[in-house]
């Protein structure tokens, strides 16, 4: 879409509210009338809800779509023939996995919006990283797992890539070594998935094997949630600290974002808070979908701008958050703040069979 | 993989469990008898679904079951070990699988879900008690009553030892299990999913006084929201069938609206579960006319028509379809093999006795008025 390439120029981070508010409801109201004239799914849906299309609804009237439906629907804004990449959502069983469509256009700008609000968090220059995974060499270059089109979504900030797991999963203690007495002097980044950051780095590794203070110059930035990690009850705090103590880790950022939603990274500034660039925001619903008050947490509703190739612009999402109205934090300009409390579980039905 | 965990054996250890005797045999009987008396010391705090279940156990009940079930004539033996996969969202539902494979014969191993249930604890506590004793030395190599996670490889083990498998949970249970080889004589019986609907005369409910519209309506919502509309007797569907269907519709729901506010407290998810298969209905489905979201709990999906071959996929948490039906010989559209029970309202007895027999419904279990 034409004006796409405007926004895209903005900076990542540093509008003011009253102009940010003013071009996101322009365009977003702009992307939900593109999306139903696009695609015929998105069309039935928005007639089925008789959604009336204006281009000045507010940003808490733009339709949402529930994230699960992506597994359900190939929702597409393009051509078939102008997929360009597939993003798939991180699951364990093939046929239920969101599909998410970019063509060319998209997927270059998905690129230039993280590079941008990397630019802003990292700095310009880049840095040595150290991935907490396995190296994945049979790579399909159409289709991307949400991990590894997070891995290589972020690695093109890299000026050089070591990953720390062998292909049995064990810490490559040579490399890492290796790595280490290369980079230690500099700023360095580490990356990895949380769940992955604690039970395959901070639980697995043998601080008699490396020298600690070679951390001392590390950025690590984890993301893709606590779930799996839960029922150890790790949370923010923890980790962190863990991290520090064990291995002198101090600068740690956490990010939060969906592979549904291209556009929308959210990293967390000193604070703690998740905080939205230019490029996205965030709405908290209640249980019958009402905004809620500060402070009241509820389902997080995520927009962004960006997604053209397909009705990914306004999502519902199973995460329960909360929005943060906190003046004295100034970090990352004035784009919405907000904490992500949980994940939503499937829910213990009653019922049975019959008997 | 680590997918050999240890399996928790809350009633006996890897017990013999090849031993098979004769339906209804007094040896069961009386160890019912016995589990249902100490039940009832044990269930402290009173939990009303295992009052229920102990009282199904007494020895009275049994015999009342064998008059009705036990043919004198025929000489006949359990199957032999029967492995019984349960739900795991009905706590008693496992002791009930369990009483069922005893009174007919047969050695069991209980697979009981593996989140934590008092029921469950209590049950088993009271079998291993009554267990003890030596008259019941038989009956405790006839059950054997497990606890594992997500683990494949014990569960082809025990498929693979058993003569028969009692499948609860449904389609995807059912799926998963069939999947694991079995000796070849082995007989599966799965509950698959099933739904049930309702059939409802608008102008007869129209002249019912506001006490009993109610009186009908809690029934309904009895029937639907005390399981989460996921029981097999929860109505899904309901048809109207009458000259006034609009005004009963409005009357029906607005009650019904009344009681789910006050009364139905679900989950948070129940929303998103909700809402996401009205917009999935609102996208793919043609036999849509309208739909009325009254609140998070009370989704009404109106369809155009039901038609040869309609089919239904089973909703919960307040998720209905409804439909008008002119011609009450089109219940046959609907009639499958997935579909459980019809509740009916403002007809008699005689004359959904006589359309059922008249036109060979298939596959429904049962209509009954509600």
């Amino acid at each position: 879409m034409y004006f796409l390439k405007s926004i895209i120029e903005q900076n990542a981070y540093s509008i003011n509210s009253v102009v940010k508010n003013k071009f996101f409801k322009k365009y977003i109201n702009k992307l939900t009338s593109f999306h139903y004239n696009k695609s015929n799914l998105y069309k039935n849906y928005l007639n089925g809800i008789k959604y009336n299309i204006k281009d000045n609804n507010n940003l808490d009237k733009i339709p949402f779509l529930p994230v699960r439906l992506f597994k359900e629907f190939d929702f597409l804004s393009i051509k078939k023939k102008d997929i360009f990449k597939t993003l798939f959502s991180s699951g364990t069983t093939s046929n239920n996995l969101s599909k998410i469509y970019l063509d060319k256009t998209n997927a270059y700008n998905q690129i230039k919006v993280l590079q941008k609000i990397f630019n802003k968090i990292i700095g310009k220059k880049r840095l040595p990283m150290l991935i907490i995974d396995k190296k994945n060499n049979l790579l399909d270059r159409n289709h991307f797992s949400a991990s590894t089109a997070a891995i290589n979504g972020f690695s093109i900030f890299a000026s050089e890539i070591a990953y720390l797991l062998d292909p049995n999963g064990n810490i490559n203690y040579k490399l890492l070594n290796t790595f280490l007495k290369k980079n230690h002097k500099k700023q360095f980044l580490i990356f990895g998935f949380t769940s992955n950051v604690y039970l395959n780095f901070i639980k697995k590794i043998n601080t008699i094997k490396i020298n600690k203070k070679n951390f001392s110059n590390a950025f690590l930035i984890h993301g893709g949630g606590w779930k799996k990690i839960e029922e150890k009850k790790i949370g923010r705090y923890k980790f962190n600290s863990i991290l520090g103590k064990k291995l002198g880790i101090k600068k740690i950022i956490n990010y939060y974002g969906l592979v549904e939603q291209i556009g929308s990274i959210f990293f967390e500034c000193k604070c703690g808070y998740f905080v939205a660039s230019s490029f996205s925001d965030i709405i908290v619903r209640d249980e019958n979908f009402n905004v809620c008050k500060e402070g009241q947490k509820g389902f997080v509703q995520i927009l962004s701008l960006l997604p053209t190739s397909y009705p990914g612009h306004s999502i519902l999402t199973e995460d329960i958050g909360e929005i943060i109205k906190d003046m004295n934090c100034n970090c990352y300009g004035s784009g919405t703040r907000f904490l992500i409390h949980s994940r939503l579980k499937d829910a213990e039905l009653r019922g049975c069979s019959n008997t | 993989m680590n997918e050999i965990k240890k399996v928790n054996y809350l009633v006996g250890k890897k017990a013999k469990l090849n031993t098979f005797i004769v339906p209804f045999s007094a040896e069961i009987i009386e160890f019912l008898d016995d589990l249902s008396k100490s039940l009832n010391n044990f269930n402290k705090k009173n939990i009303s679904d295992l009052k229920v279940f102990s009282f199904f156990c007494r020895k009275n009940n049994i015999l009342r079951l064998k008059n009705k079930h036990h043919e004198s004539n025929s000489v006949r033996f359990g199957l032999g070990l029967l492995f019984h996969i349960t739900p795991s969202n009905i706590p008693t539902n496992f002791a009930y699988s369990l009483i069922f494979g005893l009174i007919c014969g047969n050695s069991n191993i209980v697979k009981v879900p593996s989140k934590k249930f008092d029921e469950i604890d209590i049950i088993c506590k009271s079998i291993n008690y009554v267990l003890k004793k030596k008259k019941h030395k038989k009956v405790k190599n006839m059950i054997s009553i497990v606890k594992y996670g997500n683990n494949n490889q014990l569960t082809k083990k025990f498929s693979s030892l058993c003569d028969g498998r009692l499948i609860w949970g449904g389609d995807n249970t059912i799926t998963n299990i069939k999947k694991f080889d079995t000796k070849p004589k082995n007989i599966d019986i799965p509950f698959s999913d099933r739904y049930s609907i309702s059939l409802i005369n608008s102008e007869k409910f129209l002249r019912l006084s506001k006490y009993k519209s109610l009186n009908l309506i809690q029934n309904f919502y009895n029937d639907t929201y005390l399981v989460d509309q996921n029981a097999c007797s929860s109505p899904h569907l309901i048809l109207w069938k009458g000259k006034f269907n609009l005004k009963a519709k409005n009357k029906f729901w607005l009650y019904m609206n009344n009681i789910v506010k006050n009364k139905y407290n679900p989950p948070l998810i129940s929303s998103i579960d909700n809402y996401s298969q009205m917009a999935k209905e609102m996208i793919k489905n043609q036999n849509v006319h309208s739909f009325k979201r009254m609140n998070k709990s009370l989704y009404i999906v109106t369809l155009k028509k039901i038609y040869p071959g309609f089919f239904l996929k089973k909703t919960k948490w307040g998720f209905f379809y409804e439909c008008n039906i002119q011609n009450l010989k089109n219940l046959n559209y609907v009639t499958n093999r997935s579909l459980q029970t019809l509740t009916y309202f403002g007809f008699s007895k005689k004359y959904i006795r006589s359309l059922f027999q008249s036109n060979n419904f298939n596959g429904i279990d049962r209509a009954v008025p509600f």
